[in-house]
């Protein structure tokens, strides 16, 4: 498997470059300055306090799941539209008893650069303490983490390369006049319908379809193929401190919506203690702007219970361009929010023993066998 | 709990199996039965009160946004930047011409503060000691910029230091060795070396007048880059900075560059010229823009 792993890692590399995809043919590009990669670099050494290139990104997520054997394995989920290979790892005690899922992404708009920080910085926090504390350790025991640190690599490595404030993927459109579909408009729900446009220029473009992009069709077809188990989706986003639940292409609310609600408000209220960084709590309709095709929206409507949209700082001080300075305290405080979160959600199906409470499948199973009976 | 009628989803990707297709609609039911929240919760239409309620509030904070960059332009200090803290009361009135009349108090807070600040925002007990408070009316012209501003703040520094504050940042202004090496402030990783500290701040004071200028009741503006700095003179006692900056969009999420060119000296009204990059619109045409400082009001305290 690790061979495959790495001869897709180099293709990853070398295939774009070979054929020449660069993509931006109007701008003139900036000297491609990635940092060269040193297999013998040790996860030591690794800066959780610094932001990295995808290359580096890549190179960790193998020594992730090298370190964490028992633990952590990487699997591959599909390929960018610039031919790149999208890793999740899956963070898993070996056990007998079924598991659910937690799905984190991060990444989906390239600028926001914070969120695949994030990410990296959760997968350390649950590695590192899963043995020694005990509220991460229950986790493990009824929870499989699946965290994609970066879903839109194209894109970021665009801003790391030549436009620091690249938003959207880096698909050619319009006969190679336009770039990038908005992978957080190009989901199937409510698909281009508000908050969203059909003009390829635009920064909210949703693509030409639902789903057209490789992306998304790479998370979506994971997604549903295991939405039976996935109970919480968090996508991470930046910036404005929000915890938003569905929807943003109504104003209608989820069945569930008091619960995300309060859920969400406890997340916003552990944060708050951390560094005093405010965050508020709403639907993304009632508090942020209209949007069709979110991920988020999508996840929840697929009947995934948990779906939250995290706008990590700030408030638009340095806005997308966080200072390095401040990934420390912004992943410190995100994390007490999501591991409130993932407390609510845990204690919701499992007793604090980790014996299974009354859940949506043990309600529909006993339905199931009363109307077996009846027939 | 009752379960909901909900139509069913879409099948996956095999296909649902005969014997399942009965029970299909029925699983539905009573996963929504149980997931779902207390009566009332589903599919509810909207109270026309909470609608309005939103409204309001997204209304409130984009005055406040416009009132804000309007007082930071007009009290020309690039020492004495404020940000919003929080609207506390405020109305808002929409005419039939879709034009908009809001009336406001917020609360203001430091700009300048450093980030990762060591004394954490909660330790504030008295928190209007750290905080401005600014009243205003703001009139907003149905999605044409340029939103009419009147708005008075208490004073958040005291004026003199405030114009030492001002003086040292100059004399520091004066110090930078031209031509200035720069690519972009901050970088890529949000890093602003000190030294170039002051020109992050001029620059958000220059952008404060363009920012106020774009504001509209569904627009607003971050400062997100400074992408070049084409021009810093310090001759003839002022600073004269000829920038592009780029600014974020909130609703759209689009990047706007705009060109800057500002004059300044302690104490004296900024004088600002700019054009910005726009997505062309069937509203919009493309074209210079200038605006001027008039001769500044005293700013009455409370």
């Amino acid at each position: 498997m690790k061979p495959l792993l790495g001869t897709l890692y180099l293709l990853g590399i070398l295939v774009p470059e070979g054929l020449g995809y660069d993509g931006s043919l109007a701008q003139p590009r900036r000297e491609v300055v990635e940092e060269t990669v040193n297999p013998w670099k040790s996860l030591d050494t690794y800066s959780y306090t610094k932001y990295h290139p995808m290359e580096e990104i890549y190179q960790w997520m193998i020594q992730i799941s090298e370190k964490y054997t028992g633990v952590v394995t990487q699997h591959f989920l599909g390929m960018t539209y610039e031919i790149r290979p999208m890793y999740y790892l899956k963070i898993s005690q070996p056990s007998n008893n079924p598991k659910k899922i937690i799905w984190m992404d991060c990444g989906i708009h390239a600028r926001e650069w914070i969120a695949p920080a994030f990410c990296q910085w959760f997968v350390k926090e649950i590695l590192q303490n899963y043995k020694d504390n005990p509220r991460i350790g229950r986790f493990l025991r009824n929870l499989d983490f699946y965290v994609l640190p970066v879903l839109n690599i194209d894109g970021y490595i665009y801003t790391w390369t030549t436009d620091r404030l690249w938003r959207k993927s880096r698909s050619s459109h319009n006969n190679g006049t336009c770039f990038g579909t908005d992978l957080n408009r190009n989901f199937n729900v409510a698909w281009c319908s508000i908050g969203a446009s059909k003009d390829c220029h635009d920064l909210t473009f949703c693509g030409t379809g639902p789903a057209s992009e490789p992306e998304t069709k790479a998370v979506s077809s994971f997604v549903e193929s295991k939405k039976e188990s996935i109970v919480c989706f968090l996508t991470m986003h930046s910036y404005g401190q929000l915890i938003l639940t569905p929807y943003g292409y109504t104003k209608n609310k989820s069945s569930n919506h008091e619960e995300l609600i309060q859920v969400g408000q406890k997340a916003a209220n552990a944060l708050k203690k951390k560094h005093g960084t405010n965050f508020r709590v709403g639907s993304s309709a009632d508090i942020l702007y209209t949007t069709s095709g979110a991920s988020r929206d999508w996840a929840r409507d697929i009947g995934i219970p948990f779906s939250y949209t995290f706008e990590l700082r700030d408030n638009g001080t340095y806005g997308f361009v966080l200072p390095a300075a401040q990934i420390q305290a912004t992943c410190e405080e995100t994390m007490e929010a999501v591991l409130s979160v993932l407390d609510d959600v845990y204690e919701k199906y499992w007793d604090s023993d980790g014996a299974g409470k009354v859940t949506p499948t043990a309600v529909v199973l006993g339905l199931l066998v009363s109307f077996m009976s009846v027939l | 709990m009752p379960p909901r009628g909900q139509p069913p989803p879409a099948s996956g990707p095999g296909g649902p199996r005969p014997a399942v297709l009965l029970l299909a609609p029925l699983l539905l039911l009573a996963l929504q039965g149980v997931a779902a929240a207390p009566a009332g919760a589903g599919g509810t239409e909207d109270s026309p009160g909470l609608q309005d309620a939103e409204l309001q509030r997204g209304l409130l904070q984009q005055a406040a946004r416009a009132a804000l960059h309007f007082f930071n332009f007009r009290a020309g200090s690039p020492s004495a930047l404020r940000v919003l803290a929080a609207v506390l009361e405020g109305r808002a009135t929409v005419n039939p011409k879709k034009e908009c009349q809001v009336d406001l108090v917020f609360t203001t807070d430091h700009y300048n503060r450093e980030p990762f600040c060591l004394i954490p925002k909660s330790l504030f007990q008295d928190g209007e000691e750290r905080l401005g408070k600014c009243s205003a009316r703001v009139f907003f012209r149905n999605q044409k910029p340029r939103p009419a501003v009147n708005v008075t703040c208490t004073r958040l520094i005291e004026k003199n230091k405030r114009q030492q504050e001002d003086y040292l940042l100059y004399t520091h202004m004066k110090q930078l060795k031209t031509p200035l090496d720069v690519v972009s402030i901050p970088d890529s990783h949000g890093h602003i070396d000190p030294s170039l500290r002051p020109i992050w701040d001029l620059a958000f004071l220059g952008s404060s007048y363009v920012m106020w200028e774009k504001t509209t009741q569904f627009l607003h503006y971050y400062m997100a880059q400074i992408s070049s700095v084409n021009q810093w003179k310090t001759n003839d006692d002022a600073v004269d900075f000829d920038y592009t900056v780029l600014l974020h969009e909130f609703s759209t999420q689009e990047i706007i560059p705009c060109r800057i060119h500002l004059v300044w000296y302690p104490g004296k009204p900024l004088k600002v010229k700019y054009h910005c990059q726009e997505l062309q619109t069937p509203e919009e045409a493309s074209g210079t823009e200038e605006g001027s400082a008039v001769a500044p009001t005293e700013l009455n305290n409370f």
